[in-house]
């Protein structure tokens, strides 16, 4: 269903409003570069049509500048050669001798052509540059720039002896006549034009006299222009469009020389200038169109190529279908479009194939359900299903309904605790209450049917997740005769294998204590073979005997140890578990140990401790070791801080040692039996290997844990217990019996309960205080002899809180004289029983005696 | 280093005891007492390497059980030096199991004794191996 009604969607193309296609996109593209082609040709134009008139006018102002330089060089020189020479002393001889003058004209810049002659004041020639001068006319006679007596230059003027038109410089010298330059215009202009004016802008140079009005040369037909009148060619900027002399229309740039005060006009043919500019853009035209033709191409195959082969493929993609239509779009795309084409027909056919299997796994998982279901309902073996974490049932078989008795609903509306016998059931919880594991065979276990009676059936179950529950599926078939049997044997071969590592594990034991034996032995040994064979001193025999003394109680005392581990590892030793005060205890076990020298041992016990739950002499025993361990690794003394406190929801005690410490690598090892830290500072330290183990037992033993820190060799130890609350501390006993001996306080426990009587018991005084604070027991069996507070301080100390009322029954095993005797009348002591045979009995008696009577009393 | 016999007795051969046990040493060393050697103590595997380097000794009495360096191994580096080709050596032990005893002899043990022993069977031991 769902597949079809994506195949729907498919075919309806994709969703929301559909981006630009390809093709308008292409269409855009076009429609912008056109626009842009347009302005691109448009701005051509306009803009070479200024940049000509610039570029002319510039190319015209160059032309000018360097002209008029030229032009200025040229009078420079001249100035130079000549100023020096007019006024030269040698003159006069000059003027006298002609002989003696030797002139010569070389072209000076853009005076091509010319003469200079030594003129005198009357007009005849003294010496020329000329070919054999005329030196007996008066020729130059009148002439202005003879009689000036500054220099000056003329022009444009006739020179009267070449009939030329000319520029004359002439040079007075004083009193004689003049040194004077005859340069000839008409070359000036054509060499200006020669030598500034080769380019596109076909310069036209047009010299004038410095107020314009007279044309003194020009490129262009100089003879005809030469002296002829040049006003209304008068151009105030540098760069400026008007028509020439001719009326030909020329931008012109124009530059001043002095001296002459001449101006110096460029003028390019604005015509000319124009028509190379519409050259160059017609060739940028040119350029464009035809950019914006191969982008049409491109264009073009794009579209063929690409947009035109997607569309078609969106077309087919719509119509699902792939194989021919595929491969026509294939053969007209490019490459990646192909490739796409063919990607999505294998994708076409994927899909297909998935639809298909889907469709028919949908089929299969419908009927395979049914076929569980029929597997399930119609399966011979009781079946069922249960919430892991309610229990409830959430599902039976037939067979489970026939063979339990109970209906369906009812199994529905049970727990599986309900169809299990009730002194099975904390076995049963015990199981439960564990994370199980994925697959499970359990076994046998007893089943109740609804008629009461039970059967005996193995469980196979296997977690699984049933209509959203976290399940067990169960299967429960029931025991056959022959099942029964092979588990009988089974069960035998396990306790055998149990055994048999039992027994390694004993034998191992045998030999390490065999071998932990021999050495003390063989001191004992060897040195009494010594003194029974040797005669030896007086001081060498008690010396002897010392250490066989000292190795003999090694000995007992490794034997003891172990022992008492054997005893608490095979769980003969039983803890006689009562409430007790963890600070007594710790106090009682300092006390033991004394003032060893160099040592002092510093408690830190926190107030108000909760009763443990303590098996008395075993915990004491832990701490006296663990203390003891702590002198013994402190050869060089320090401070041994034993303290307790409340963590979480047991007392945790430690005792920490500043004392040779425990190498890191050790530290799991300690624990172990007949484990000692080996190590050069530590020789001669006795010990069993045993103490640590025992306490580790002992601790376990009372569902504590110990562990051991240190921070390596010479950084002393710690090591930290924990003991659990006494819950009992909150019952109430009727009776308090304060002994030391478990033993016999559990016989008068017994007593007490055929009595009729509730008890309470604490080992020792300082525990009984706390709990007679707490509980309100209306009797107390008190013994004297109690390993911190003695019996009878306890009674005096109960007097004086909870007043005489309370029967109290004394039982010891002291010899009571009668002096203490009349001290126990007087703290109303009851009675004063000596323990042994049957006094449990008669002590319960007595205090059920009393209680009575003080209930008709009352 | 405990020496009981005076030093200075260059020309007498010296006896090592080694064990971490000083019951044991004392036992030892006041069965094999004797003006015939000197008797020098270790009291672990490193300490009677070292004797035996600095002494040289006729005869090592190695306890095989020892913190540091084991009796075995110091058994091992004597053999190992060729030097001290005539220090005999017997191995004493706690082990009383026969691997061990073939394991000590194989390593190169003139004798082995097993606790606990007679001092006397010791003593006779030691003066066979030092043939007196």
């Amino acid at each position: 269903m769902v597949v079809q009604q994506r195949e729907r969607e498919l075919r309806r193309g994709p969703p929301g409003r559909p981006g630009w296609s390809l093709r308008s996109y292409m269409a855009l593209f076009m429609a912008v570069l056109l626009g842009v082609a347009a302005l691109a040709a448009f701005a051509v134009r306009t803009m070479a049509e200024t940049d000509a008139r610039q570029s002319a006018g510039a190319d015209a102002s160059f032309a000018s500048q360097r002209a008029a330089q030229q032009l200025k060089a040229g009078f420079d020189q001249i100035a130079a050669v000549s100023g020096p020479l007019a006024s030269d002393p040698s003159m006069p001889i000059v003027f006298a001798d002609p002989s003696k003058c030797h002139f010569g004209y070389a072209p000076i810049g853009a005076f091509a052509t010319g003469h200079i002659d030594l003129v005198r004041l009357d007009g005849s020639v003294v010496c020329s540059s000329r070919k054999s001068p005329d030196t007996t006319s008066r020729i130059y006679e009148g002439q202005a720039w003879l009689l000036t007596p500054q220099p000056v230059v003329v022009a444009p003027t006739k020179d009267p002896v070449t009939g030329n038109q000319v520029v004359v410089v002439s040079y007075p010298v004083p009193g004689r006549g003049a040194l004077a330059w005859f340069l000839d215009l008409a070359p000036i202009g054509p060499k200006l034009a020669s030598e500034f004016g080769s380019g596109v802008h076909q310069l036209e140079f047009l010299v004038t006299t410095g107020d314009g009005k007279t044309v003194v040369s020009r490129s262009i037909d100089p003879a005809h222009w030469i002296g002829r009148n040049a006003s209304g060619f008068v151009s105030g900027s540098a760069a400026a469009s008007q028509p020439d002399v001719n009326g030909t229309q020329r931008i012109y740039g124009r530059s001043t020389i002095d001296p002459a005060g001449w101006r110096v006009y460029v003028g390019a043919d604005e015509a000319a200038a124009l028509s190379a500019a519409d050259q160059l853009s017609n060739r940028s035209l040119a350029i464009i169109v035809g950019g914006v033709g191969v982008m049409l191409v491109v264009a073009f195959v794009v579209y063929r190529r690409i947009a035109e082969p997607v569309r078609q493929l969106s077309l087919v993609m719509r119509g699902s279908t792939s194989g021919d239509a595929v491969r026509a779009v294939a053969e007209t795309g490019a490459a990646e479009v192909t490739s796409l084409a063919w990607d999505f027909d294998r994708l076409v056919a994927t899909l297909k194939r998935e639809l298909a299997d889907r469709l028919s796994s949908e089929q299969k998982a419908v009927l395979s359900e049914r076929n569980y279901r029929q597997l399930f309902d119609g399966h011979p073996q009781p079946m069922w299903l249960y919430d892991v974490n309610t229990l409830a049932f959430l599902e039976v078989n037939g067979a489970a309904v026939d063979r339990y008795g109970y209906s369906r609903d009812e199994f529905l509306a049970m727990t599986i605790k309900d169809i299990r016998p009730p002194q099975d059931l904390p076995k049963f919880l015990e199981l439960t209450a564990n994370p199980q594991p994925e697959f499970d065979k359990t076994g046998p276990w007893r089943h109740l049917l609804k008629d009461g009676s039970t059967v005996q059936v193995l469980i196979t179950s296997h977690a699984t997740a049933f209509a959203g529950h976290e399940a067990r599926f169960v299967l429960a078939e029931d025991l056959t005769e022959s099942q029964q049997l092979e588990l009988e044997l089974h069960q035998s071969q396990a306790r055998a294998e149990a055994n048999a590592e039992l027994n390694r594990a004993k034998d191992e034991m045998m030999s390490m204590v065999s071998h932990e034996m021999r050495t003390p032995l063989a001191s004992i040994v060897g040195f009494a073979e010594l003194l029974v064979t040797r005669k030896v001193t007086p001081e060498l025999r008690t010396e002897y005997l010392g250490v066989m003394l000292q190795e003999g109680r090694r000995l007992t005392a490794l034997i003891n140890d172990f022992l008492d581990l054997r005893r608490i590892e095979g769980g003969h030793m039983t803890m006689r578990f009562a409430p007790g005060d963890i600070n007594a205890l710790i106090k009682r076990a300092v006390a033991l140990i004394g003032n060893p020298a160099g040592i002092s041992i510093e408690t830190r016990l926190a107030d108000e401790m909760p009763l443990v739950r303590v098996d008395g002499d075993s915990i004491f025993r832990v701490v006296s070791n663990l203390l003891s361990n702590a002198r013994k690794y402190s050869p060089d003394g320090g401070t041994i801080v034993v303290g307790a406190g409340v963590v979480a929801d047991m007392v945790e005690v430690y005792v920490q040692d500043h004392g040779l410490g425990i190498p890191t690598d050790a530290l799991p090892k300690v624990f172990g039996r007949f484990y000692r830290v080996e190590s050069p500072d530590r020789i001669g330290i006795k010990g069993t290997g045993l103490g640590l183990s025992i306490c580790k037992n002992i601790v376990e033993a009372h569902g504590g844990t110990i562990s051991v820190g240190s921070d390596g060799l010479g950084k002393g130890a710690c090591f930290t217990f924990t003991v659990p609350f006494a819950r009992e501390a909150n019952q109430t006993g009727d009776v308090l019996v304060v002994e030391d001996d478990s033993g016999f306080a559990h016989l008068l426990e017994a007593e007490l309960t055929a009595s009729g009587l509730s008890s309470i018991w604490a080992a020792d005084a300082e525990s009984a205080e706390r709990l007679m604070i707490k509980n309100k027991a209306r009797a107390v069996v008190l013994d004297l002899l109690l390993p911190g507070l003695s019996g009878e301080d306890f009674l005096r100390r109960m007097r004086a809180t909870h007043g005489s009322r309370i029967p109290v029954v004394v039982v010891t095993q002291k010899d009571i004289d009668p002096a203490e005797s009349l001290v126990l009348h007087k703290l109303g002591v009851s009675a004063v029983l000596r323990k042994g045979p049957g006094m449990a009995e008669t002590a319960a008696n007595m205090i059920a005696k009393s209680l009575a009577a003080q209930l008709v009393a009352s | 280093m405990r020496t009981r016999t005076p030093p200075g007795l260059q020309v007498l051969r010296t006896v090592v005891i080694a064990d971490d046990e000083s019951s044991m040493r004392l036992l030892v060393h006041a069965t094999i007492e004797s003006d015939d050697y000197c008797v020098v103590e270790a009291a672990d595997g490193a300490e009677a390497w070292a004797m035996v380097q600095k002494h040289r000794p006729a005869l090592v009495l190695l306890d095989v059980q020892m913190p540091g360096r084991s009796g075995l191994e110091v058994l091992g580096l004597i053999k190992a030096d060729p030097s001290l080709a005539a220090t005999r050596v017997i191995l004493l032990t706690a082990k009383a199991q026969e691997t061990d005893i073939e394991s000590g002899l194989i390593a190169g043990a003139d004798f082995y004794l097993t606790k606990p022993f007679s001092p006397l069977d010791l003593l006779t031991r030691v003066e066979e191996a030092l043939q007196l």
